[in-house]
């Protein structure tokens, strides 16, 4: 029996007075490293926001690693983890005390998560301020602390919502490492991003969204076969520029 | 008229347009629409006020000779007790504008004098802590102009001079601890000294029954202290605040010159270390404290998670810590008269505790129940929501319940039945204000915590029906069963009480708020 898919979306619709996603079909295979990508209001976020259970879509399907959302949302939130470009943190929390939490929240066995804590701490350089509150952290560590966070119980699924925006060199490299090697192990990475770059190293599909529609997808070869030796930039211009 | 840029006239004008955006659209970052039904509502209750100080001094006339001692001491109190209120909010400013900024950042960036930037800000802290005095005392000297009693104009440059004198007080305090403890901790001091400086005069009020142990009501020490200004001679330089509220010319130019010099040495002692406590508490939230190594705590349940969590977000929160403790001051004398070896005024002590547990459980409610940081976090996790929430429930209703359980059981035993239905009646207004947040309130965000009623009319409505029907039920109850006659006057004001304590939260269940 062929394994399910990561995410499968099917006409997957959500209004906010106009139309955010217009029946938006997706598919991601597992073990995928799959970047969406999309002018400032074509329904990314709106759709990763649905996909993570945190709004109520209108219309269509959600099935996470074969599990249906709306049937049983506390079995496929278990096993995804969503990391929306504003942190989800607490400000008057030390990282160690936000990981606790976060682990309680995804009922991971506390011999589990600590050394789990300890080797993400480690690895994205915050084992050093683990005595500061958060509050006072830059918008880099804030976005690897959420990143630590979302990584804690080890999600097959991870979602990502432009989450190197903000981050100087050094931090986006240590991200982009954490989420290849998450790749690497099997897991599952769908993000959103501006930076075109970043979507021509890491992702092995690219789906273009519009208008809450599906432009075009596949992997940058496939994209190129219309455009023969355009960038991912001049592909992604003319596929979204004006007609 | 045309101000020179960069001059302190023109950065007041700036500071003040800003005070006036606050102050119209509601709270402090709201757009800067003003809120015109609100400020013509307000305008009106400001002509109705002048219209009643109009019946008043028509009816009192002119005053003939000079005040009754008696008269300027009260005034002397009231005068006291106000400054110290203005102190408490100018405390509240002081912090606000060295740790949350706002526009200093780019005045401290700005070529303008540290001077300026500084003789603004005291300046607008004193507006801002007189405005809401003015708002009901300038009717006297607006209404005293029109009937040619000018004595009341004094009142202007009184407030002015008590406002200045607070601003000067708490910047100087405040810049004070900063040297002496630091930038972070200031912050908390500095606001717990505030909500301190707010409830001195109760807390003074209480200082006497608290103290004595005779059998006689006590005599509290504000009634102590009046009764020691009786022998001070009208001429004493105490009363000289009094005096110039009630319009004496000298006493007048005397203060008015103490307002003015004390913010004259303020700005000119201070202005640097001002620029240098700013830079201070711009790190302060970088600071780091080692306690020793890191302690991993991963062996909690959720439900251990989450109020450790509540409790942490809110002890380190020292806004939210000020705010709570002002209402624990009110609280703690209360229940320390429990414990006093005299006779107790059972039924006052009864209704004051569960109002104030009541309304204690309602703050921490709505800060723990409503105002979730992240909320995003709690809905992507697979935990179930009902037992976040009742995690939550139990953080905030705990703590009341542990400050009140030992004079609860200490009443108890002094006096069983009334120990038994106080405890009662401060159970339910502690659950009941929980509930009622709970069920009908609208997520919010922590820095709403003061103006929370603004957010959520019905929930506040809610609040204070079943807090005062819990509070009537511990006024008569203990009455009722302890044997006094029951007129139709007890037994419909305990009917009411019982129906409203009780009816209240099936009410907010069936309007509980829904997300989404």
């Amino acid at each position: 029996m062929l394994a399910s898919p990561a995410l499968a979306l099917t006409g997957l619709s959500k209004h906010f007075g106009r139309p955010a996603v217009d029946g938006l079909d997706l598919t991601v295979a597992r073990g995928e490293f799959y970047a969406l990508l999309g002018p400032n209001g074509a329904g990314k976020t709106t759709t990763l926001r649905m996909v993570a259970g945190l709004l109520a879509p209108d219309a269509g399907r959600i099935e996470v690693l074969g599990v249906d959302l709306a049937a049983d949302p506390a079995a496929a939130k278990r096993r995804i983890a969503y990391l929306p470009d504003d942190p989800m943190l607490y400000g008057k929390l030390k990282p160690v005390e936000y990981l606790e939490f976060v682990a309680g929240l995804w009922g991971i066995d506390g011999k589990a998560a600590e050394p789990r804590a300890r080797e993400l701490l480690a690895w994205l350089d915050l084992d050093k301020h683990a005595h500061e509150l958060t509050e006072g952290f830059s918008r880099g560590m804030k976005q690897k602390l959420a990143l630590a966070g979302a990584l804690i119980h080890d999600p097959e699924l991870l979602i990502l919502d432009e989450p190197l925006t903000g981050l100087d060199a050094g931090a986006a490299r240590q991200v982009k490492d954490l989420l290849l090697s998450h790749v690497a192990r099997g897991g599952t990475v769908i993000l959103t991003t501006h930076i075109l770059e970043v979507a021509e190293r890491l992702a092995q599909r690219i789906g273009i969204i519009q208008h809450g529609r599906l432009i075009a997808q596949g992997t940058l070869d496939e994209l190129r076969v219309a455009t023969p030796g355009a960038t991912l930039e001049e592909m992604f211009l003319r596929l979204t520029g004006p007609a | 008229m045309k101000l020179r840029p960069g001059s302190a006239c023109w950065l007041l004008r700036h500071e003040l347009k800003l005070f006036w955006f606050r102050l119209a659209s509601g709270k402090a970052g709201a757009p800067r629409r003003p809120k015109w039904r609100a400020i013509g509502g307000a305008l009106l209750v400001w002509l109705g006020l002048h219209a009643l100080v109009f019946a008043l001094l028509h009816a009192l006339g002119p005053a003939a000779g000079l005040p009754p001692r008696q008269f300027v001491a009260a005034v002397t109190a009231i005068l006291l007790a106000t400054f110290l209120f203005m102190l408490s909010s100018a405390l509240k400013s002081s912090v606000e504008t060295l740790f949350d900024r706002g526009d200093m950042d780019l005045l401290l960036s700005s070529p303008l004098p540290s001077r300026s930037i500084f003789t603004v800000k005291l300046a607008g802290m004193a507006f801002g802590v007189a405005a809401l005095y003015l708002f009901f005392l300038a009717p006297f000297a607006h209404v005293g102009l029109l009937l040619g009693q000018l004595r009341w104009l004094a009142l202007y440059p009184v407030l002015f001079a008590m406002a200045v004198l607070a601003a000067s007080a708490a910047m100087l305090l405040t810049l004070a601890l900063v040297r002496l403890l630091g930038a972070r901790r200031t912050r908390v001091v500095a606001q717990v000294v505030g909500a301190l400086a707010g409830a001195l005069l109760f807390l003074l009020s209480q200082a006497g029954s608290l103290l004595s142990q005779g059998d006689g009501p006590a005599p509290t020490a504000i009634a102590r202290v009046m009764a020691s200004v009786q022998i001070l001679d009208a001429g004493s330089v105490l009363f000289l605040p009094a005096r110039a509220a009630l319009g004496e010319g000298r006493a007048v130019a005397v203060v008015a010159s103490l307002g003015l010099l004390a913010a004259l040495l303020t700005v000119y002692s201070t202005h640097r270390f001002f620029v240098r406590g700013l830079q201070l508490a711009a790190g302060s939230e970088r600071a780091v404290r080692r306690s020793g190594p890191v302690r991993y705590r991963f062996d909690r349940s959720l439900a251990q998670l989450v109020i450790v969590k509540e409790w942490r977000l809110m002890w380190r929160d020292p806004h939210l810590v000020s705010q709570v403790l002002l209402q624990l001051l009110y609280l703690l004398p209360l229940c320390l008269i429990v414990f006093r070896k005299n006779a107790l005024q059972l039924p006052a002590i009864a209704g004051g505790l569960t109002m104030l547990c009541g309304s204690l459980s309602a703050s921490l409610s709505w800060i723990i129940l409503l105002a979730e940081d992240a909320p995003d976090l709690l809905q992507t996790a697979p935990a179930k929501a009902g037992t976040v929430r009742m995690a939550k429930l139990a953080a905030a209703v705990g703590p009341v319940l542990g400050l009140v359980a030992l004079p609860l059981l200490w009443l108890t035993l002094r006096a069983p039945l009334p120990g038994v239905l106080t405890t009662a009646t401060v159970c339910g207004a502690i659950l009941s204000t929980a509930l009622i947040n709970l069920w009908t309130g609208r997520p919010a965000a922590r820095g709403e915590f003061k103006n929370r009623g603004q957010r959520s009319v019905a929930t506040r409505l809610f609040e204070l029906s079943s807090l005062l029907a819990w509070a009537g039920l511990a006024l008569l109850l203990p009455r009722v069963l302890g044997g006094a006659p029951v007129g139709i006057a007890l037994a419909a004001g305990l009917g009411a009480a019982a129906t409203v304590a009780l009816g209240t939260l099936p009410l907010a269940w069936l309007l509980r708020y829904r997300v989404g």
